[in-house]
């Protein structure tokens, strides 16, 4: 039993994306959709501070996998349930296709997993393809990978160290000293949903 | 603080929430009527079927807007019944539609006692139903304008009224002593909960002026909005109120009530799609994108 979790450092983020084309690649999430796709992983450009000394920042998010999670909340199945490592995942197979997770995630972590994105799935991935079904996505801290001894794919990638993964509850972690250092804070703590992802901005 | 309008949930949702608000009031009030003002067993029958089917028509909607329709078994593997609105909804649902068929069969063989009992569950789940329709988005913590206390009971007064508006349709017609009773119970009950729903109008607003930066938002897509003032507030709200004021005050104006009432439906729909519609959420900054 972990308590997983991720340092998000803003100030080391480099906004290359290499992340989100890692996981898009490994969760095979519908980066052909319209609009600029559907990530479970996005790279936001901000500008920090006033003109003339405005600064570029690039800011990262995944889903928080909330300790107190809306999404969990309201799914009227149980599809959406927290795993014994804290990550909160979808069983696709009860996944009802209500959407009420997406609008009750308040860190916009969520998207459809449509018929169209099952299609274009097989298209590009052939038999490698890992969507079957309709249903709603987000992240899941890669919870194959971590099986199988590996980081999420993101953190694995990240150029910058700007993701950092580790378990929460073991004190020698990277991440654990981040965090209860209070160097590291979550986002919209006002929500009351106690994030697991934290962030150095 | 990013504020983003929500798009998840369009018409179909709406649509839901107002037909199940009205089929759930209508069979509360209804059964309600047949049991208070002895209107007879097919009075009672009928108007708990005309419930069931309205009721009925909303879910269609609420199932045309799952990912994949075909999956609307799902709805049965109500596992999240400890804390989703959806799960409790179709219990409640559930519970309307089996003591609704009940009670109709009571009504038919004429077992008093077994009608009354069945008669007031069906009532509880029908009362039931038109508030969780205000629960279901009240659940949404991300949206503040929705994730208040006055939209459950907003929903609920609304629902009721829209519930008047299809029995005294339904009552129009008939011209016996009771039937004429009822109406006017009716209607007077209506122009009640139409002050009540003018009331907390008020106090939403109201609240929403001192709220964080997306209730004020959302509260400003409304009343910028003329559907919303012109549509909803003048010609779904305060002009059937004056018209069944007026009505209530004048025989024959049976006439005049039922139009206010066909109002009171249109407005009750406009405002749950204006409702949805004017949903945004907060984000932290950053995360919109
Ligand atoms: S970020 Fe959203 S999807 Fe992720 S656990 Fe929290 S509420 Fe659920
Ligand atoms: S869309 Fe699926 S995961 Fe989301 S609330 Fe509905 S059933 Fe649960």
């Amino acid at each position: 039993m972990a308590r997983y979790g991720m340092v998000m450092n803003v100030k080391t983020c480099l906004g290359c994306k290499a992340c989100m084309a890692a996981c898009s690649q490994w969760n095979q999430t519908p980066f052909w959709a319209e609009e600029g796709g559907k990530w479970r992983t996005r790279v936001t450009e901000l500008e920090d501070g006033k003109f003339p000394e405005v600064k570029r920042k690039f800011f990262p998010t995944i889903c928080m996998h909330c300790e107190n999670a809306g999404c969990q909340s309201v799914c009227p199945t149980g599809a959406t349930f927290t795993n014994k490592d804290g990550i909160v995942l979808i069983d696709y197979d009860l996944c009802l296709g209500c959407g009420y997770c997406i609008e009750a995630c308040p860190y916009d972590a969520r998207y459809e997993y449509e018929k169209e994105d099952l299609e274009k799935d097989e298209f590009y991935f052939g038999e490698d393809a890992r969507h079957h079904q309709v249903h709603v996505d987000k992240c899941t801290f890669c919870v194959d990978r971590l099986e199988e001894g590996m980081e999420p794919s993101c953190a694995a990638t990240c150029v910058g160290h700007a993701r950092i993964f580790g378990d929460l509850d073991d004190p020698n972690s990277e991440i654990a000293k981040l965090v209860n250092s209070g160097e590291a804070k979550p986002l919209g703590e006002y929500l009351a949903t106690k994030p697991k992802v934290y962030y150095i901005k | 603080m990013d504020l983003v309008q929500q798009h998840t949930w369009g018409w179909f949702i709406a649509i839901y929430l107002f037909f199940g608000g009205l089929g759930g009031a209508t069979m509360a009030l209804g059964i309600l009527g047949e049991l208070r003002f002895n209107k007879g067993k097919w009075f009672g029958i009928g108007v708990t079927v005309l419930g069931m089917a309205i009721l009925s028509f909303g879910l269609l909607f609420l199932v045309l807007d799952l990912i994949d329709p075909f999956r609307f078994l799902l709805a049965f593997w109500i596992k999240g019944i400890g804390h989703s609105w959806i799960a409790r909804g179709m219990v409640v649902i559930m519970g309307a539609y089996i003591f609704g068929v009940l009670y109709m069969v009571a009504a038919f063989f004429e077992s008093t006692t077994f009608k009354k009992w069945m008669g007031y569950l069906a009532m509880f789940c029908g009362f039931g139903v038109t508030t969780y329709t205000g629960l279901l988005l009240n659940a949404n913590v991300g949206i503040p304008f929705w994730h208040t206390p006055a939209l459950p009971v907003l929903f609920t007064v609304s629902a009721f009224s829209t519930g008047c508006a299809i029995l005294m349709w339904v009552l129009a017609g008939k011209n016996d002593h009771e039937s004429e009773h009822f109406f006017h119970a009716i209607e007077s009950f209506d122009i009640f909960l139409i002050s009540l729903e003018l009331l907390i109008l008020f106090a939403y607003f109201d609240f929403a002026r001192g709220g964080n930066l997306a209730v004020v938002k959302s509260a400003h897509l409304l009343l910028g909005n003329p559907i919303f003032t012109i549509g909803f507030l003048i010609f779904g709200l305060i002009m059937p109120l004056i018209l069944e004021a007026y009505a209530s005050m004048k025989e024959n104006s049976r006439g005049l009530a039922v139009f206010a009432s066909g109002l009171v439906l249109l407005g009750g729909f406009l405002l749950r799609y204006l409702i949805v519609w004017a949903g945004v959420f907060q984000y932290p900054h950053g995360l919109a994108g």
